[in-house]
Parts: C-alpha cells; sequence; structure tokens
C-alpha cells in the first residue's frame, strides 16, 4: 500500500515539474517537429511508404525511415489495393511475421512465435479489450475504417507495458474532424455469403463534430472436411457438421464526438456496442459433433478525453476509458449446465431452454492514462504518463470467490528521445530513445523495465537500429482463476493457476535497412526470451479438483503454469520497389523457438512446443496501377503466402501451405462524379486462386482454415461535402496528434 | 461555456447508454427447474404401465457403442423385470445434453437421477416400489452419489416433495456389479468362461476405472486387486490395472507380468474394458494413438516410455496399448488384440447386475426415510 502511495506521488510530482519547465513563457519558442513533415501525392498514386508518419514505436510522430524503433506499416494504399475481409487476412497476407487460426471462439493469433496474450492490439492506441480461451475477437474492428496499420515489435516501448512482449498492433482508424458533411457506404460481398457493411455519416460544424460508424460482417462459415479424426472416434465418420468455421454474424455501431474547444483545447467522448453470434450447427454423433448452444458476445465501450496543448512544446492527453466483454451461451437445445437450484444448492443439473442464454464471462476494464509530450530541446523530446488499470472479471459458474475476481495496476513511464550529430533531413546521425515504466501490480507488486534503442543514420539511404528492452506482464485474472470444459472429442478440463509468477521478457533486436531511390530493403535480426512464460501445459488429470475428477470423465487436463524458460529467435527480410505503377515486394520471416520446463519429478529439463509456431513464413506481392483516361483508375495486385509446419504440443502439426490472390481496384473519378463530392470505387478479387485446402480431419491441427478459392467484389460510394475529409495521414499533423489519444 | 455543457451531456449521454447496455441481460428463469422437472414427469407419466419402477443408474457416455450398450440393457431389463417400467439415468450432465441432442436422431432421455426420482413421486406416477440400481462396477465415488440422490429423494430434502407418500413408497437399491467378495469371485468365474482360451497361451488384462486415493470411498478400489486374485486362481494371464487407483496404473500391471517372466516376447496382450460401457476411457486410455509430446510415433522403445513414469508411477499421455505395444516390452500388443467391449455387452456379466436388481427386489426395503423421521 505505501508503494501505491509513493508511485502515485513521485508520478504526479514528475508530471508537473516537467510541465511548469515547457509551459514557462520564457522558453525558447522552438517549435515542434511533428507538424507538416511532408506531403505525399493522394492515395492513387504511388506513394514512398517510408515517409508515412508514425507514432506507435514512440508515441511521438516520426517518418517511418526516421523512427528510432523498427516499424512496419501497412498502409492505406496497401489495403485498398489487397481488399482484405478482416484484420486476420490483412496481416497474414501483409506480413510475415503473423499466423492466425480462426476457430469458434476468435482468432489465434501469433506474432513472431508468439501468441494473443504477448500482442498488444490497439486501436488509435487504446487497447482491445476481451479474450475467449486467451483468443481474440478481431470482428471488433472494422476492415473498411482502418487507415493504416503500424507494428512494433518487441516490449519495445515504455508506453505500453504489460502486455506487449511479442510487440504492437496499432490500428490508425480514419478521423473525421473537418467542416461539413461525409457520407460513406462500402459494401463487400463474396463467397460462403461473406458479407461486409460499412457505414459512416459524419458531419462538422463549428468546433462541434460528430461521426456515426454502422458495420455488420457475416459469413455462412464453411466445412473443408466433413471427417472426424479416425484416431479420436470410435468408427469412421465422414458426415460430420463440424465447421472448419462456423456462421457468424456481428454488428457493430460505434459513436464519436469532438469539441474543439480551442486552438489548445480537444475534447472527445466516445460510445460503442458490438453484439455477435456464432452459430453451431448440431450433428448426430454425440461424441463429435452434437451442440446445444451457440456463442453469443456483448461488448460495450465509453471512453472520454482531450488533448491541451499549453505551449507549442507541450501537449498533454487525458484519457479515460471503460470496456465490457460479455460472453454467453445461447441455447439452441436443452442444456444442463452449472448452476443453483431453486433451494439455493450449486447443482451440475441447471436447465436451459433454447433461445435462453446464460453468461459465462463478464470481462470489464477500467483504464485512465494521462501522458504528456515535451519538447525540452530541439534535440531532445521528453514523454512521460500515468496509466491507472483497474480489471474486473465476473464468471458465475468459472471463478471460485463468488464468481468475480478484480486486478489493479498503475504504471508510471519516462521516455527520452535525444539527437545527437549533424542533422540530416528530419533525423540526426545518432538517435537515441531511452525509456523506463514502472508497473505496479496489486499481485505482483513493483516492477521496473527499461528500455533503449538507436538509431544510426551514416548515410542518406542507410538505417540501422538496435534496440533492447525488457517486458513485464502480470498473469490476467482468466489466467489465475477461469475454467472451463471443452468437449473435443473428450472432456478437456482447463485450469487458471492462482500460483501464476508473473513474466518478464529480454528482447533485443538488431536491424539495417536501405533506401535507395525506389528501392527498400531491411533486415531484422530478434532475439526475445520470456522468463515464466505462462502458456497451456498439459497436466495429470489426477491433479484436477476431484469435483471435476469426479463430474467429467476427463480426457485431458491443461492447466496455465510458468514455464522456466522460452525464448524466440528469428530474422524478418523485406524488401519493396515502388515505382508510379508498379510495385512489388516479399517479406520472410525465419522463427526458431526453444520452450522448457523443469520436470521435478524426472529433475530434467523438458522441451514445450509453443503451439502453431512455424520455421519459416513468407509473402510477396506484386501490383500494378494505370491511370486510363480521364475517369477510369485500375489496380491490379497479385499476392503470396506461405508457411512451414507448424508445431503443436497436442493433436498433430499443421500441414504446410502457400496461397495465392489476385486483386482489382477500379476508380471512377469523372468530373460529373468528383465535382459533386462523390467518391465511387469498386474492387474485385479471387483468393486462394489455385484453391489449397487444408482437409485435415476435424480434431487435428490445420495449418491454414482457408476454405480454398473465393472471390469478393466490394463497392464503396461516398459522399463529401465541405472541407476534404481524408487527407492522406502525410499531409495531416492533426489527425496524427488525434490517433494518439 | 455553453458548449462545454453541450459536450458535457453528450458525454453523459454516451457513458449512460453504454451503461444500460452493460446491465441488461442474464435471462435465466427459475421456472426452468419446473419446467424441465415436468418434462421428465410427462415422460414417465407417459410411459407408465406399472406401478414398480427400475431406475438404472450410470456415469453416462456420448459414444454410440455405449449408447447401443445401454439401449439394450434397457430392452433386456425390461424383458426380465416385466412388472417394472425400467428407465436409465446418467449422471454426467454432459452426457445427458448430448444423448438428449443432435440433428435427425431420436433423443435418448438419460436424465439426472433427481429429476427421475422426482417424477417417480409426482401425483398421477407415485411408483408404489422404486428400485434403483446401480451401474457402477466398484462400490466407489459414484455409487456414493447413487445413495445420496436416494437420500434426498427419501428425506424430501428440498422439501418439494408428498411427505405421506414418501412415507409408504418402498425404495430398494440394487448394488454395483463388485459389490462384495462373492460377486468378485462370480464374475471372475464367469469372465474366465468368456476368455479362457485368450488367456490358455497369452495375457488378459483389464482396464477397470478406479478412485484416486483422495476420494476412495469405502476403500472400493480393492475389488480390482481381489478381481486380478481370483483371476489368477483360474489363470496366471490374467491381470486388472486402472485409470486411477494408485499403485494400479498400466505401469504396475506390467511390473506384475514382468516378475512372473511372462515379458518374454511370445505373448500377447490382449486388453479389455473393465467399465459398464466401452466409451472414451476404452477408446483413449486402452487403445488410443497418443504419445508423450516428445516421443516420435515412428521410433519409440519401452524404455523411453517407462523413463517417463511420474512420481505416481504412471506414464501419462499414452495408453495401454502403446504402452504394452512399444518396441522392447517383451509382448505384442497392438490394434487386433484389443477386445472393445463394456461389460454391459457381455450378456453373463450384464446377468449380475440383474441378479443385484433381483436380489434387491427380493430384500428388505431401504428406510432412510423412518431413519431420519422416525414416526
Amino acid at each position: 500500500m505505501r508503494h501505491h502511495h509513493i508511485t502515485h506521488a513521485a508520478a504526479a510530482t514528475a508530471f508537473a515539474i516537467v510541465l511548469l519547465l515547457v509551459c514557462t513563457p520564457t522558453a525558447k519558442s522552438t517549435p515542434l517537429p511533428w507538424g507538416g513533415v511532408g506531403s505525399g501525392p493522394a492515395s492513387a498514386e504511388p506513394v514512398d511508404t517510408l515517409r508515412e508518419v508514425v507514432v506507435t514505436a514512440t508515441g511521438t510522430e516520426h517518418l517511418l525511415r526516421d523512427v528510432p524503433v523498427q516499424t512496419e506499416v501497412i498502409s492505406r494504399r496497401q489495403l485498398e489495393a489487397y481488399g482484405g475481409r478482416s484484420l486476420e487476412d490483412i496481416l497474414a497476407g501483409l506480413t510475415a511475421s503473423f499466423a492466425f487460426n480462426e476457430d469458434d471462439m476468435g482468432s489465434q493469433m501469433q506474432m513472431n512465435g508468439l501468441g494473443n496474450s504477448y500482442i498488444l492490439i490497439l486501436i488509435d492506441g487504446k487497447r482491445l479489450h476481451g479474450d475467449n480461451g486467451g483468443e481474440n475477437d478481431l470482428g471488433l474492428i472494422d476492415p473498411a475504417r482502418i487507415d493504416h496499420i503500424e507494428i512494433v515489435k518487441g516490449a519495445s516501448s515504455a508506453l505500453y507495458g504489460s502486455d506487449a512482449i511479442a510487440g504492437v498492433i496499432n490500428i490508425i482508424t480514419r478521423k473525421y474532424d473537418r467542416d461539413g458533411l461525409l457520407i460513406e457506404n462500402t459494401t463487400r460481398g463474396g463467397s460462403h455469403f461473406d458479407l461486409r457493411q460499412h457505414n459512416s455519416i459524419g458531419f462538422a460544424i463549428g468546433k462541434f463534430s460528430s461521426l456515426t460508424n454502422f458495420q455488420l460482417q457475416h459469413s455462412n462459415g464453411w466445412q473443408n472436411t466433413a471427417t472426424e479424426a479416425p484416431s479420436q472416434t470410435e468408427f469412421l465418420i465422414t458426415d460430420s457438421r463440424n465447421m472448419t468455421v462456423n456462421r457468424h454474424t456481428n454488428w457493430q455501431i460505434q459513436e464519436r464526438i469532438g469539441l474543439n474547444i480551442s486552438p489548445e483545447l480537444e475534447l472527445y467522448a466516445e460510445g460503442s456496442f458490438y453484439w455477435k453470434r456464432i452459430y453451431r450447427p448440431s450433428g448426430k454423433y454425440a461424441a463429435v459433433d452434437v451442440k446445444t448452444y451457440d456463442l453469443h458476445y456483448k461488448n460495450a465501450s465509453a471512453a472520454i478525453g482531450g488533448k491541451w496543448q499549453p505551449s507549442e512544446r507541450a501537449i498533454v492527453t487525458l484519457d479515460i476509458d471503460w470496456n465490457r466483454h460479455a460472453y454467453y451461451y445461447l441455447f439452441t437445445d436443452t442444456t444442463l449446465v452449472d448452476g443453483y437450484d431453486p433451494w439455493g444448492n450449486f447443482t451440475h443439473y441447471f436447465p436451459y431452454f433454447p433461445g435462453q442464454s446464460n453468461l459465462q464471462s463478464d470481462q470489464r476494464r477500467t483504464m485512465g492514462h494521462l501522458k504528456g509530450i515535451f519538447q525540452l530541446h530541439e534535440r531532445n523530446r521528453l514523454s512521460a504518463g500515468l496509466e491507472v488499470r483497474h480489471d474486473w472479471l465476473r464468471a458465475p459458474m468459472r471463478v471460485d470467490n463468488g464468481g468475480t475476481v478484480t486486478d489493479d495496476t498503475e504504471a508510471l513511464y519516462v521516455q527520452d528521445e535525444w539527437g545527437i550529430g549533424r542533422k540530416r533531413g528530419t533525423t540526426h546521425l545518432l538517435q537515441f530513445t531511452g525509456g523506463l515504466r514502472l508497473d505496479r501490480n496489486r499481485q505482483a507488486g513493483l516492477h521496473l523495465t527499461p528500455k533503449v534503442s538507436a538509431m544510426l543514420s551514416p548515410t542518406e539511404w542507410l538505417r540501422l537500429r538496435a534496440a533492447w528492452s525488457q517486458g513485464f506482464k502480470t498473469p490476467t485474472p482468466k489466467e489465475q482463476h477461469y475454467r472451463y470444459v471443452r468437449e473435443m472429442s473428450g472432456t478437456y478440463l482447463y485450469l487458471g493457476n492462482a500460483d501464476l509468477k508473473p513474466q518478464t521478457s529480454n528482447y533485443g533486436s538488431l536491424s539495417a535497412e536501405i533506401t535507395a531511390g525506389q528501392w527498400s530493403v531491411s533486415v531484422t535480426g530478434y532475439i526475445n526470451k520470456v522468463k515464466d512464460m505462462i502458456t497451456l501445459v498439459t497436466i495429470p488429470n489426477y491433479r484436477a479438483p476431484e469435483e471435476y475428477q469426479t463430474q467429467y470423465e476427463l480426457h485431458r487436463t491443461r492447466q496455465y503454469q510458468n514455464l522456466d524458460d522460452a525464448r524466440t529467435l528469428g530474422i524478418d527480410f523485406a524488401f519493396r520497389y515502388s515505382s508510379r505503377e508498379w510495385a512489388f515486394g516479399g517479406s520472410y520471416s525465419y522463427l526458431n523457438t526453444d520452450a522448457n520446463q523443469y520436470d521435478s519429478e524426472h529433475d530434467r529439463m523438458k522441451a514445450v512446443t509453443i503451439d502453431g509456431t512455424a520455421h519459416h513464413k513468407a509473402n510477396c506481392y506484386v501490383t500494378w496501377n494505370h491511370r486510363f483516361r480521364r475517369p477510369y483508375h485500375l489496380g491490379i495486385g497479385i499476392y503470396g503466402r506461405a508457411s512451414s509446419k507448424r508445431f503443436y504440443q497436442l493433436n498433430g502439426d499443421g500441414k504446410a501451405y502457400h496461397i495465392w490472390r489476385l486483386t482489382s481496384t477500379h476508380d471512377i473519378q469523372s468530373r460529373a462524379i468528383t465535382s459533386r463530392g462523390l467518391t465511387l470505387r469498386a474492387e474485385a478479387g479471387i483468393d486462394n486462386i489455385f484453391n489449397y485446402v487444408d482437409r485435415t480431419p476435424h480434431g487435428l491441427h490445420l495449418g491454414t482454415t482457408s476454405p480454398g478459392t473465393t472471390v469478393y467484389a466490394s463497392l464503396t460510394l461516398r459522399f463529401q461535402q465541405g472541407k476534404r475529409t481524408f487527407k492522406p495521414i502525410k499531409t495531416n499533423s492533426k489527425q496524427t496528434h488525434n490517433e494518439e489519444d | 461555456m455553453k458548449k462545454i455543457k453541450l459536450f458535457l451531456m453528450a458525454v453523459a449521454a454516451t457513458v449512460l447508454s453504454a451503461g444500460f447496455v452493460a446491465c441488461s441481460d442474464e435471462n435465466a428463469e427459475v421456472s426452468n427447474w419446473q419446467k424441465y422437472q415436468d418434462a421428465v414427469t410427462s415422460k414417465v407419466k407417459a410411459e407408465k404401465k406399472h406401478n414398480k419402477a427400475i431406475l438404472l443408474v450410470a456415469f453416462g457416455s456420448t459414444w454410440q457403442q455405449a449408447f447401443d450398450a445401454f439401449d439394450n440393457t434397457l430392452t433386456e431389463y425390461g424383458k426380465k423385470f416385466s412388472g417394472y417400467d425400467v428407465f436409465l439415468s446418467f449422471s454426467s450432465a454432459i452426457c445427458i445434453n448430448r444423448a438428449a441432442a443432435g440433428e435427425n436422431v431420436d433423443p435418448r432421455n438419460f436424465y439426472a437421477p433427481n429429476f427421475w426420482l422426482n417424477a417417480f413421486a409426482a401425483e398421477g406416477i407415485r411408483y408404489d416400489e422404486i428400485v434403483v440400481q446401480s451401474l457402477q462396477v466398484i462400490p466407489g465415488e459414484e455409487y456414493t452419489r447413487v445413495i445420496n440422490y436416494i437420500k434426498d429423494f427419501a428425506n424430501n430434502a428440498n422439501g418439494d416433495l408428498d411427505d405421506e407418500y414418501l412415507s409408504k413408497v418402498v425404495i430398494k437399491l440394487g448394488v454395483p456389479l463388485l459389490q462384495d467378495l462373492s460377486d468378485v469371485s462370480d464374475v471372475a468365474t464367469r469372465l474366465h468362461t468368456l476368455y479362457s482360451a485368450k488367456a490358455a497361451t497369452d495375457i488378459v488384462a483389464f482396464m477397470g476405472h478406479g478412485n484416486p486415493d483422495s476420494y476412495d470411498t469405502y476403500k472400493a478400489n480393492i475389488r480390482y486387486t481381489q478381481l486380478e486374485d481370483s483371476l489368477q486362481v483360474r489363470s496366471d494371464n490374467y491381470f486388472v490395472g486402472t485409470v486411477d487407483m494408485m499403485e494400479n496404473f498400466k505401469t504396475h500391471v506390467y511390473a506384475r507380468m514382468a516378475a512372473k517372466g511372462l515379458n518374454n516376447g511370445t505373448k500377447k496382450v490382449w486388453l479389455h474394458p473393465l467399465m459398464s460401457i466401452d466409451g472414451d476411457h476404452g477408446h483413449n486410455d486402452m487403445a488410443g494413438d497418443d504419445l508423450p509430446e516428445d516421443i516420435d510415433e515412428n521410433n519409440y522403445t519401452f524404455a523411453q516410455l517407462q523413463a517417463l513414469a511420474n512420481e505416481e508411477g504412471e506414464v501419462e499421455d499414452t495408453s495401454w496399448k502403446r504402452y504394452f505395444g512399444a518396441n522392447g516390452s517383451g509382448f505384442t500388443c497392438n490394434n487386433s488384440t484389443m477386445i472393445e467391449k463394456g461389460l454391459l455387452e457381455l450378456p453373463s456379466i450384464l446377468a449380475v447386475w440383474m441378479n443385484h436388481t433381483q436380489a434387491a427386489i427380493d430384500g428388505e426395503a431401504l428406510d432412510y426415510y423412518h431413519s431420519k423421521n422416525p414416526e
């Protein structure tokens, strides 16, 4: 408790001192270098991606080529050319560092070999909330709203503490804060009744702005095979109803209200509601494909905050947000579940009927984040922040202690960016960033994590970067206390572990980037050592609580445990060429993992596979853009992605695969259309053109869940009245400030 | 100032709307319980033909072979006990749910024991005699739960039954397969009749379930040892091990075989579930193909598996088939030596359970009601 007070007091004092220093009127007025960092052509034109402005690595703006921490960007132009149906599709298709498996509950994701819980997903700097079985529901992200995506590997930034051991994905959405009216609709349809609807209405009157978004996503799902794993069934089943990806529908409505009180002060409020249902068809084999409930998620969020710029040398932001992710069974047949009978006794036989729902878990998080960026000197920029977080988990039948557990974490961080040597363009010969983050967790106590990175720019065309950082991640309430049962050809019991220790990591990377004319090549080597890594480990059934041994004939019991050591080591290589009409590029990611747990019974270290990892992943693309005589602009793209075998602890490895995609974009820009403020754009394409389908039987792991060849087409209609709203980010420095919010 | 007010109002509206969204839900209805009980009661009412009922109680399963075995057991009980209505109960909720659901299949309503018993006491049904027959193999933890269901019912634990009816109804309890030593001997004789030809040259090993030490109620695990002793009187080549009983895992069974010098490379090991049905344990723990994570499926030895024994002596994550059939074990054990049959599928063993039912019918009624509510 004493530490608690010290942390708060220190944070407040430090913050006040820095604020006073930089806001004194006598201070030399040095313009912030975060405005007007270049201008580029319209999005349909070739763009030097390295001239993108990025914010994720340091929380401050840098040109991508000058950012001191290696950052990967998927630009708006790439997104439009690729026509991705979802964030999974986009990240898997456009970078080699990610692997995905869509399944019943959400998306199993990996970034350089580490899974969902080590990847911090931000939407405009705010953390995505909620997980099921450690998987995130990426349906919360409307692909049509994404302006660009920034990816920073490793726990490189002091800003993001917990969760960011593998890295950070920051999804920057398009904003609307200009005068006038915006009405936009994108409708995308594809095979398997894949439907994506994006609708926006935005307006700004004086200092008030509003943006309302509605998105709808639907897919009928697909079944790559109707065969169940013969080794897991009593006879060969070839007519299973189990789907590879289940039918699902989700929709979301979001509202953002902005108020520019004065040039120095902007305020905003946001709220959203999200609904999702995952339909699970029922078959006739009780051991395999009979289902009695669908899955149902309800999310809600609310946030308020603002940005205050007391002087040209300081920006202070405050964000307070609240998120809820509730997960229900939605019964499709009569089902007995754990509950309390009418006399108040615990029972395994509480009945529910079709159409009713039952809460499984409700995760709520409240966060406050106060951050300041201070230009202390032309060469020296300081960021400091205070983050307060409260987690609340209610799972009436899955958590002891009355079904509710909570956790509290506070963090205080400082980061200094320091330029040394002569300045070339917007960067110095040596750009140094150092950060310190002090976390205090109710259970884990205090922990200090240092972060250091540096970039050397010996020539105009060469950037050398080095980073070393420590990460710290406390066990989540779910990892500690949550238990659940899954039926997958046998009963699997998953147990939390109240004795889990926090995880710490040491991440080091070295990279070189060469940019020469229209070429850019980068290579990054990294090592990420995670101590006390928390992962699911299969344990003897007799170690399960007796109640569960008795109630379920357990096939396997899995529990979250700390591994003694784990490390991922790899090389990421990327190159690209971009001309006015042609662009091509590729990336390759080599990964080597080594995880061990001490086996006290045999006095030896036991190797543990980090589920889902593959040694080799690669992707490539070629795009061609051509402006025919007005009004027609055509873009064609070919994309490939490949992975070697993926390794798993149980139920087989996932097969190697390669998948190719053909895309096209069609912009109509006649004077009659553009003069009325209209934008008309169509996209169409074929994914998995060689129809590769992994038909590994159900119950075993797949390399990819791709359904084979699919087609899609989309149409975007946009009406804008008033000043232009969607400027490329490079010319819109104010917009990028908001993205830090 | 106006704008600040406007902004604050907007903030309040956003937060409130989110709050409303967050607070609605959880539509579990208290009446669900009654609705479900009514469905059970209706089923019993519709099927009631006699004034006496037999309730068979099993853990349950989701395997088709097990369903067939349960269906056949119901049929055979109906034939033998023609004056009784016969019902079957699962105690596993997951098994109950899945047996009753599914597309294009006739639902099997194997309700939990408490719902059946309450239905038996409902107005318009009220059986004069209720015989609860445990389909467990040993009088262990699961059997204790069967007894507790009867106690709760007879004592009107929830106060929702008719006391006058409970004071009159005759309740009887049929004991598990291996209730006492005479059962052990009887079952050993019957199993030997079935498998003596195999045991003459090879090994026949039975895999029971067993209770972990921590809840070895009534010390019922001893029945497995007693059964092995009894079988070995008939042939040295019989063994009985378990999935969960301490000191009697597959590794211990192997050690007992080795101590007799049977692992000389000449014998097959026939494996047989010693459970009422051949379900998940029979197909996975006994005959499954799993191997521990760091064992190469195409090239592993018995010594490698032995080295992985845990502190309780068991080698986890692999089956009896894999263990006894591993290169260097001194035995032949593979898919062709699996006897995939549950005990209910063996008519001579089903007959033992039926004998227990008959003995219960012929014996004294249970008096859980009067022991708690003396007149």
